[in-house]
């Protein structure tokens, strides 16, 4: 297993330069200016002479070799220097990948938008898997009851019903009808700027949070629930859980014991490769409720044409995925023991 | 052959298996698969019944009935005095240890995550009070008992071949000291030179521990080889029931004549002399079994009569019991 | 953070004014937090390096110019105590200088004294060719920035500048303070993060925390210079979303105070006033919507010299043909249906400041079919079987392009039904915003190459001055290969008659004088239908019933008077 992954992790870096390189080129390849959504009031000679300054006038190769220095050693030595003091090389003016809209380093940017991606998107995966898990496996085990209907109704509205529609219902509901004075009043636009002291503003935290989370986390939790349910029914049928009931096991057992843990192998899979989603942030749903994510910060990107920031991102995802993609295999080699990888 | 003295370990009384089928938005059920439609036999203390017939006539439906691994709809099941078709949860487990399956498909009764050793010992835990070491001890036992080498506790099904896994799945069965074994078609699924090992090990340790079998299958030689009495089922019911010897020497019901006559001889000369007795058509839905005898649709001997009653179950010799109107 | 402002701000009062009345209702900070949405989230506190509105509104609560533009458009003084004139000797008498004398004792956000020098470094920054300066425009014909003494700066044209009032009027030409961005001139400029995410200003607020694309929040600056303002002892400046969410803030569930550029479909709008949360304020600058005449020959048979002077167009010259299109545009229901509050029929494509508005040209809000079609018939295009006019075998048949928009495609829709009523065939196009308005060389569908019959979008000019926006339409400004396609005179106007009006502009400082000369270039324009005026937008903001003191402003910073905002009771 060791050397499965080790072997793998090997390959994944040709895999990711080429990745790079293949972002690099298609951003490159887009008709994008950034000096496009500039106000017309500023003339086209001090927009050449903008572009000038970005670095677009240099040719493609250059700008690609420049983008993985600073990448690849600029700021993994600044990482360095601030998490552990090392000084290695000229660490007050080392050149980092900015983004050219707002002039600041890419990574800081980044740094800065995790905070409210992970409390939102990642806490919107976690509900989601904790809703998921219970109906998937209830709904299996009682195959085409009321509770099985619900669920599969609920799944197929959770999934089918955009974001953007469940979003604004939500505020419509819980912002604009609910009073202000409400217990169950919440507040429409997240406030990224808050920070958790103490038990007042951890509630005030759970309000913010509360309606981005739950639209997403239904989104989440009907698919893995679909998951959940399908995995459990497969199993259920199987034999060696008849074996577990003429054991004499109690039903509670043959559930969890054998059936569940069974069940997990392909959903753990899924959840798995879906992580890396919750770093790439939820465009849409960040978009509404202003929550100013990883999400935002791409779309942002893309519509100003800063192109540093979007291939940063841009690679950052990928590299999440490779990764999220050999967690999903190991776990399934550590979940099975039918597998073996050497 | 038959001893009178021995008495019955289990006696079924007119088992009914009703599957529901559900149809439409709702999943509404629209009607019922008979699986098992009344049938009735006792199996004697230490002996081994053979249960025969074609694929899908409801004779793996009465083995898990008789275990109760599903909900009978009618009928009780006395085993060792208890009529467990009414036992509750948990007097139903403490009974389970009794009674104990071996499945058709090693592999896939096996809980592919689990050690040979957690799923032998799995029923300890749940059944008894031992300590670890106690516990590692009887699994070596039973892994003694079917000849597979202790070393192996640690390893997983799918490591195993197809007999090896069958041994596991004995010494599962036996680990709680059961009384009565239902082998569910246990060597179906194995090579033929495995087969006898398995069935020979089978013979072993009913002759040690005194076991009561109820033995399912479609290999009628197999059954004559092992079987101390036969039952023979055709579309959930019974139609003869008999002494082993008697049965496949004479056999009564048509269905048995024709099952029998299908049976290869091991002479190929003399395979020529055997009037064959070939059935027409398919045999019948069970969700929709035909009027009076079941087996009329097929039946060479069929009357107008066959469409009208069902024959009554009763006994034509001694401890020879048979479904037709036209055996006397 | 209230308590603390309340009692900083009432000592500071205390001590430096007698005269001020020093009780704690007059204090900075006693109305608590202001929430302000942006739907465009602020990227930089720096004009300099954005060109961004959201940008420059962000930074102009921190950092501010000599002077600004009140809402009418008129100049008021900032950080000195009056506007230069020719007649109070500010300007010199040839045009060619200007000397500004900053106020005293005035100071920065961390105390240090605002001096001439900081004045000259910031035109420095600017000015650097290597620093991408986006404001650079204002400063085009500067030859010198000068100190003459601590309060004292004089700025040197090449020549003859009528109207001086480039350099430091306005919000995108903040002053900066010298001793913070002293390393950050030229190529250093963009490494600059902190200075660029937290300039020390002489404005209201200072920035407490700057989340780039995200949010900002701001204090009260300690030392403002009037003591009792601002009223808000912070401000929470809040980004992202879309104008719909922002305008729901506001209006409907009242969470934020201010919401700006609420560009939504009228009735939206309309619905969510209704709510009685807040309201809607509307300004009218210079924005006029428009559609640009080519009067070059844009067929893709002449390769390179598409759209180029040497050809030109087989029926965009003839002004009957011009004229009918104009005629036959219901103006009013353009307004309704793309802009509600933020629109006004215009007839003139310089509508504001209110001197320069020519009562020349009304007439135009009156559809008139019958009549357009009656002009094409007297000038000899024949409606043809297929219900399209032709003379001499030309076909009245035009490519008509835009940005993507929802409101100009709408626009697109209604213009071609009615151009189809007086036997003109229109093909639509949009191209991205992206595309269309970047300079991308080698893109053929930028604005400025206009290869189709002819454009719609919307300009305008920066302050209230129209010389140069005017002076676009002059022969020099036509895009072409030659100039690799920069210049504004989109429809490739070439008018000596103009270009001696924008001549005589540039020589004449008289603002009456000025005013007379714009309206006579509009006219031109206007009556030669090489430019059709559509609508004069305006800027839309939501605000809501508690604060107070907004002057929604056109020519400046919307928040160019955030220091006099304060709490309704």
């Amino acid at each position: 297993m060791l050397n499965f992954t080790l072997r793998r992790l090997m390959f994944t870096i040709p895999t990711l330069l080429l990745i790079s390189f293949i972002i690099f080129i298609v951003l490159d390849l887009a008709p994008n200016d950034p000096t496009g959504n500039l106000p017309l009031t500023i003339p086209p000679e001090v927009r050449a002479k903008i572009r000038a300054s970005l670095g677009l006038d240099a040719p493609m190769y250059i700008r690609y070799l420049l983008w993985c220095q600073q990448f690849f050693i600029n700021e993994p030595l600044n990482l360095m220097n601030e998490w552990f003091g090392w000084c290695i090389g000229d660490c007050e003016n080392r050149l980092r990948v900015s983004s050219w809209a707002t002039r600041s380093p890419v990574v800081d940017l980044i740094a800065e938008r995790m905070p409210q991606t992970l409390w939102v998107v990642g806490m919107s995966y976690v509900v989601g898997i904790m809703i998921a898990l219970p109906i998937g496996v209830i709904s299996a085990y009682k195959q085409y009851s009321w509770f099985d209907q619900a669920g599969t109704f609920v799944a197929m509205v959770g999934f089918s019903v955009p974001t953007f529609f469940t979003g604004v219902l939500l505020i419509v509901i819980f912002s604009v009808w609910m009073p202000n004075d409400s217990i169950f009043w919440l507040p429409s636009i997240y406030d990224t700027t808050h920070e958790v002291t103490d038990w007042s503003s951890f509630v005030f935290q759970i309000r913010q949070i509360a309606m981005p989370v739950m639209v997403l986390a239904l989104y989440n939790a009907a698919q893995i629930s679909r998951f959940m349910r399908a995995s459990m029914l497969d199993n259920l049928s199987q034999d060696y859980v008849r074996t577990a009931r003429a054991k004499g096991l109690r039903e509670k057992s043959v559930l969890l014991v054998h059936v569940l843990r069974n069940s997990m192998i392909p959903v753990v899979t899924v959840i798995a490769l879906g992580i890396p989603q919750v770093f790439g942030g939820a465009i849409i749903t960040e978009q509404i409720f202003k929550v100013n994510g990883l999400g935002q910060l791409l779309i942002i990107g893309i519509e100003g044409a800063d192109i540093p920031l979007v291939q940063t991102l841009t690679f950052l995802f990928a590299v999440l995925i490779v990764m999220f993609n050999l967690v999903a295999d190991v776990l399934y080699g550590l979940l099975d023991p039918r597998i073996r990888y050497d | 052959m038959l001893d009178e003295k021995k008495k019955p370990l289990v006696q079924v009384k007119n088992l009914k298996m009703h599957f529901p089928i559900n149809r439409g938005i709702l999943k509404r059920q629209v009607g019922a698969v008979k699986a098992v439609d009344g049938i009735s036999f006792d199996v004697f203390e230490g002996e081994t019944l053979g249960l025969v017939g074609e694929s899908g006539c409801g004779k793996s439906t009465v083995g898990r009935c008789v275990l109760r691994l599903y909900e009978v709809t009618e009928g009780s099941i006395d085993i060792d005095g208890t009529d467990i078709a009414t036992l509750s949860g948990a007097e139903l487990r403490a009974k389970r240890p009794e009674m104990q399956m071996i499945f058709q498909d090693p592999q896939a009764s096996l809980n592919p995550r689990m050690t040979v050793g957690s799923i032998i010992s799995e029923p300890l835990d749940e059944h008894l009070n031992m300590s670890k070491a106690e516990k590692r001890e009887k699994v070596g036992e039973l892994m003694d008992a079917v000849g597979l080498a202790r070393r192996f506790a640690d390893r997983y099904p799918h490591e195993f071949s197809g007999g090896q896994r069958q041994r596991i799945g004995i010494a599962r069965a036996l680990a709680l000291n059961p009384k009565f074994i239902v082998c569910d078609e246990p060597i179906a699924a194995l090579d033929v030179s495995i087969q006898a090992q398995v069935v020979n090990l089978l013979e072993d340790l009913q002759e040690k521990l005194g076991l009561t079998y109820l033995f399912i299958s479609h290999d009628l030689s197999m059954v004559r080889h092992l079987a101390t009495r036969v039952a023979v089922m055709y579309l959930g019911r019974l139609v003869e029931l008999g002494d082993s010897e008697t049965l496949y020497m004479t056999p009564k019901h048509p269905y048995t004549q024709a099952l029998l006559s299908a049976v290869p001889h091991p002479d190929p000369a003399q395979a020529g002399n055997i009037d064959r007795v070939i059935l027409q058509g398919d045999v019948p839905s069970p969700a929709n079994p035909p009027p009076g005898c079941t087996f009329s649709t097929r039946c060479p001997r069929a009357e107008a009569v066959c469409k009208q009653n069902s024959p009554e179950w009763r006994e034509i010799g001694e401890g020879h019991f048979a479904a037709c109107h036209f055996i006397e | 953070m209230t308590l603390k402002y309340l009692v900083a701000g009432t000592l500071g009062a205390a001590m430096l004014s007698t005269t001020a009345l020093a009780d704690a209702h007059m204090a900075q900070g006693r109305d608590g937090n202001v929430n302000i949405i942006y739907w465009q989230a602020a990227s930089i506190m720096n004009p300099y390096l954005s060109g961004g509105t959201k940008d420059l509104n962000a930074s102009s609560m921190v950092i501010e110019p000599l002077a600004h533009y009140d809402e009418t458009g008129a100049m008021v003084p900032t950080l000195v105590d009056e506007i230069p004139t020719v007649g109070n000797g500010g300007v010199s008498a040839d045009l060619t200088s200007i000397t500004w004398k900053l106020s005293e004792g005035l100071v920065w956000s961390d105390g240090s004294a605002v001096t001439s020098a900081d004045v000259v470094f910031t035109a420095n920054y600017c000015m650097d060719e290597t620093g991408g300066c986006q404001q650079l425009a204002k400063f085009g014909d500067v030859e010198s920035v000068e100190a003459l003494d601590d309060l004292t700066v004089k700025i040197t044209f090449t020549g003859p500048k009528p109207f001086p009032y480039g350099p430091f009027v306005g919000s995108t030409t903040p002053i900066l303070q010298a001793a913070q961005f002293a390393d950050c001139m030229g190529i250093a400029a963009p490494t600059c993060t902190d200075q660029n995410f937290g300039p020390i200003g002489t404005g209201p607020f200072t920035v407490t925390e700057f989340r780039a694309n995200d949010a900002i929040t701001l204090a009260a600056n300690e030392n403002y210079r009037d003591p009792s303002k601002p009223a808000f002892a912070t401000v929470n400046f809040k980004g992202g979303g879309d104008a719909a969410a922002a305008g729901r803030a506001v209006l409907e569930t009242g969470e934020f105070d201010y919401a700006w550029n609420l560009q939504l479909a009228p009735e939206i709008l309309a619905d969510m006033e209704a709510k009685g949360v807040g309201t809607v304020h509307s300004s009218f600058g210079p924005l006029v919507e428009r559609l640009m005449i080519n009067l070059t020959n844009p067929s893709a048979e002449l390769g390179d010299e598409r759209s180029t002077v040497a050809h030109p167009h087989p029926f965009m010259t003839d002004m009957a043909v011009r004229q009918a299109l104009s005629m036959a545009i219901d103006r009013p229901l353009l307004v309704e249906i793309g802009y509600g509050q933020a629109g006004k029929v215009t007839c003139n494509v310089l509508p504001a400041p209110a001197i320069y508005d020519s009562p020349n040209n009304a007439g135009c809000e009156v559809q008139d079919i019958a009549g357009a079609n009656a002009l094409l018939d007297a000038a000899g295009w024949v409606m043809g079987a297929d219900g399209v006019r032709a003379k001499d075998g030309v076909r009245l048949s035009i490519l008509y392009q835009t940005s993507t928009n929802a409101v100009r495609q709408d626009f697109q829709a209604l213009i071609k039904q009615w151009w189809s009523e007086i036997g003109v065939e229109t093909e639509l196009k949009n191209i991205s915003g992206g595309v269309f308005f970047g300079g991308d060389q080698s893109s053929p569908d930028t604005f400025q190459k206009l290869f189709a019959d002819l454009e719609m979008y919307a300009n305008n000019f920066d302050g209230t001055d129209p010389e140069a926006y005017m002076g676009s339409w002059a022969c020099d400004k036509i895009p072409s290969p030659e100039n690799a396609w920069l210049g504004r005179n989109m429809p490739r106007h070439c008018d000596p008659a103009y270009d001696a009006l924008v001549a005589e502009m540039a020589g004449t400082a008289d603002l009456n004088e000025r005013a007379r000369l714009a309206i006579a270039m509009n006219d031109m324009l206007m009556q030669s239908y090489t430019i059709i005026p559509l609508v004069h937008r305006g800027n839309v903001s939501g605000v809501v019933n508690t604060l107070e003191g907004v002057r929604l402003n056109a020519w400046d910073s919307e928040l160019w008077n955030i220091a006099d905002w304060s709490r309704a009771e």
